[in-house]
């Protein structure tokens, strides 16, 4: 049976219910640009949001809560004048989700391997990482601490269950030994969500652990 | 007795967009301030904070109101997707960047024919799916949206194992999607 490459229904229904910690968000939203059809799940899940949201029993707000929110009116400022003071995005061309984020420098995180942060969002010790691999090479053989949840931007890797290409997106099983080994002419870049560190299992582990900071 | 929904809560948002429209404002307002509330009550935020975030998701409403794009969603999922935004903002920093990306639910692709599109912005069907579903199914759907954090919390507060209730809501969804692909083939 071949891996499913997307997000399952009960991922992206938490996506759209805003109950993902904000890396796995990151992650599954730029799924979502990449893949727009997948994006009918959230349709749907954002739909029946609505219909939760309608369904609901009322609880009143407190007394003069609507009069204060009319003050605030006065002072909202339009829209339009709001994107204007925006920071301007950062300067990398990653899919859209990525963009409001700044970026740690490269690092080199073993043989043909680099990683870099994107900062911002953090969920305790889960965290958002571009990984680059050059193409022929393998990241190193590792077990999961946590959950990851990996997007491929650009290029392509293989695993035991086949090969993932841009917008392909993969939940890793902590109880698999786990080796993606890089299948495009170019570099492969991915966006993950870690939690905790990855464990290099073994000799190498052993060797790299020093000095390997994923 | 529970008030209908206000029959057509788009053209109230379209008349806030175009016109500042105050009593349209006050129409959706007494409508979904009190809803939201009950929202972020039942996902755990203290009744202080459910009051002010209610009052925020409103004013968002007011300021956002020219986004609402009635053919890609109800007004309810808008607003929904507001009041959500509002909450895991205040939950955690690092997610409003995402944002600006879903709150538009994808308008920057190209708009293709979609059953689930044109399903979703009909709240009217998207309740008649949920009523096809079977109660566990149901329940355990609607509490992933007011329940913060994980189906795991969701297995707790039922009693049932991780894995059932994550396959409660992959039936569900299915059969969710599955009846409004269905009926709107038959309004074709």
């Amino acid at each position: 049976m071949s891996a499913r490459r997307h997000p399952s229904e009960e991922r992206l229904l938490a996506f759209a219910a805003g109950t993902l910690s904000a890396p796995e968000a990151v992650v599954v939203a730029t799924h979502l640009a990449l893949r727009p059809r997948t994006r009918t799940w959230t349709h749907l899940a954002q739909a029946v949001g609505g219909s939760v949201l309608d369904d609901l029993e009322p609880t009143p707000l407190d007394n003069g809560a609507f009069a204060s929110v009319l003050d605030r009116l006065e002072a909202a400022v339009p829209d339009e004048a709001r994107e204007a003071v925006r920071a301007p995005a950062a300067d990398h061309a990653l899919p859209a989700p990525l963009r409001g984020f700044d970026l740690s420098p490269w690092r080199w995180a073993g043989p043909g391997v680099h990683v870099r942060d994107v900062l911002g969002p953090r969920d305790g010790d889960c965290r958002v990482i571009l990984l680059r691999i050059a193409p022929g090479q393998s990241a190193p053989r590792h077990t999961h601490a946590g959950v990851e949840l990996t997007c491929v931007i650009e290029g392509a890797y293989a695993t035991d269950d086949g090969v993932f290409e841009p917008g392909d997106f993969e939940e890793a099983d902590p109880s698999v030994l786990h080796q993606p080994r890089v299948v495009s002419r170019a570099p492969c870049l991915c966006v993950a969500a870690l939690d905790g560190q990855i464990v290099l299992p073994g000799r190498l582990g052993k060797l790299l652990a020093p000095f390997v900071r994923l | 007795m529970r008030s209908p929904p206000p029959r057509d809560c788009g053209a109230l948002i379209a008349r806030i967009a175009q016109a500042q429209d105050r009593d349209a404002f006050a129409e959706v307002f007494d409508y979904y301030a009190p809803r939201v509330k009950t929202l972020l009550v039942k996902s755990g935020s203290p009744p202080a904070a459910a009051e002010e975030l209610a009052q925020e998701a409103m004013l968002t409403v007011w300021r956002k109101a020219a986004s609402y794009d009635p053919a890609r969603a109800s007004a309810a999922a808008w607003i929904f997707t507001i009041a959500r935004n509002l909450r895991s903002d205040a939950l955690r920093r690092g997610s409003s960047a995402l944002h600006a990306f879903d709150a538009t639910f994808g308008a920057e692709a190209p708009a293709q024919p979609d059953a689930i599109l044109s399903g979703a912005q009909d709240g009217a069907c998207v309740r008649a799916a949920m009523r096809s579903l079977n109660p566990d199914q149901a329940q355990a759907i609607e509490m992933a949206f007011y329940q913060e954090q994980t189906h795991s919390q969701i297995s707790q507060a039922l009693g049932v194992p991780l894995g059932t209730v994550k396959a409660r809501i992959r039936f569900g969804m299915m059969k969710l999607k599955a009846f409004i692909e269905r009926e709107m083939r038959g309004a074709e």
